[in-house]
């Protein structure tokens, strides 16, 4: 078993060497590869952080233009998705800066009081009218009762599997921040689902 | 059965699934799950709660990738156009320090001679002297901060 764990780590740090190198030299085959491989991941997450599909098509645009730009400050020392990951959110923090001169953080951490609704309570949730299949919607209803931090982590954690240290880096937070919000998301998911503050 | 264990219980039941546990924790909360009937229920929901978030599907736009691809192409070829306009900014703004290096010496001289020529104090050729030599620095740091605004700031998260 630690034989294939070194195998599969050591096939995963030559894959990130590889990007690495191919957004050294803007390499446009690469790019589309990538795009179409982590097109999904994404995708999902920015729905996820911004709660509206066509604010996150926008941002899943501007994110691959970024990847482009900057390509040759990713080293390859960390996963690609991470640093992907964290190129999204930061163009979601700047964005969100700018509409309203605060920054994601203080709007979304109910620990400062100052909760973030996403999206008007009044209307149809975009995220909501996202996900159409019945069966996921009781864990999409679930979903958007949870604080955005909260589900931001949970989705890094276990949607994207992201290590924790990989979430901090991500995030740009430290790592017993990163398990505080996922021991309060945990929490907070097990609540807002049917039945599970019952239990 | 005291609270603290069912505390205990609750939390090492978070931590397996969060960050996981040393296997003496494992085997103290197997046993306990065996014999309480809520923590166990707690570790079921847990894990179901757990399922149901990784079971949510989003669907994809239809053609985000394709669009995508094209926009980043397109963006790739501006880039490598503008390539060559910078090299060439850089290469004269390089030989325009080592062109000012050089001259100094000639340029105090001549400051000098017309200075004492116009029949000016010394320090007015010396501000002006000064001055043809900030010139090109000034143009340089002008650039850099045009080309600055023009990427944008870059931020700490980028590096």
């Amino acid at each position: 078993m630690p034989g294939a764990t070194l195998f599969f780590s050591t096939l995963m740090a030559d894959e990130a060497k590889t990007i690495a190198r191919g957004l050294q030299r803007r390499d446009p085959d690469l790019l589309d590869r990538l795009i179409e491989q982590y097109q999904y991941r994404l995708f999902r997450y920015l729905v996820y952080v911004t709660g509206n599909k066509e604010r996150a098509e926008d941002f899943f645009q501007e994110t691959w233009i970024r990847v482009l730009e900057r390509g040759h400050q990713y080293d390859g020392k960390s996963k690609f998705e991470a640093w992907l990951f964290a190129i999204a959110r930061h163009l979601v923090i700047d964005w969100q800066r700018s509409k309203k001169a605060q920054s994601l953080e203080t709007l979304t951490d109910p620990e400062q009081e100052h909760p973030l609704q996403l999206v008007n309570e009044s209307e149809p949730s975009p995220l909501h009218q996202v996900l159409s299949n019945e069966t996921e919607e009781t864990v999409l209803a679930s979903l958007q009762k949870i604080p955005a931090i909260y589900r931001e982590v949970l989705v890094l954690r276990f949607q994207e599997e992201l290590q924790i240290d990989e979430m901090a880096g991500v995030l740009s937070i430290p790592v017993s921040t990163v398990k505080s919000r996922l021991y309060r998301g945990l929490q907070a998911l097990r609540g807002a689902l049917p039945g599970g503050a019952a239990s | 059965m005291s609270e603290n264990i069912h505390q205990r219980a609750l939390q090492l039941i978070a931590q397996a699934r969060l960050e996981g546990m040393p296997e003496t924790d494992a085997a103290w909360l197997r046993a306990h799950l065996e014999t309480c009937d809520s923590c166990a229920a707690h570790a079921r929901q847990t894990d179901r709660s757990l399922r149901a978030l990784r079971s949510v599907a989003i669907p994809l736009p239809d053609g985000l990738a394709r669009r995508t691809q094209f926009r980043v192409r397109l963006r790739a070829q501006e880039l490598r156009e503008r390539e060559p306009k910078r090299r060439a900014l850089w290469f004269a703004c390089g030989v325009s320090w080592i062109f000012g290096g050089v001259s100094a010496p000639y340029v105090w001289s001549l400051f000098q001679l017309l200075g004492a020529r116009a029949g000016l104090p010394k320090f007015v050729w010396e501000i002006g002297f000064g001055l043809w030599w900030t010139i090109p620095a000034l143009f340089v740091v002008a650039v850099l901060l045009m080309e600055k605004v023009r990427q944008g700031d870059e931020p700490a998260w980028m590096r």
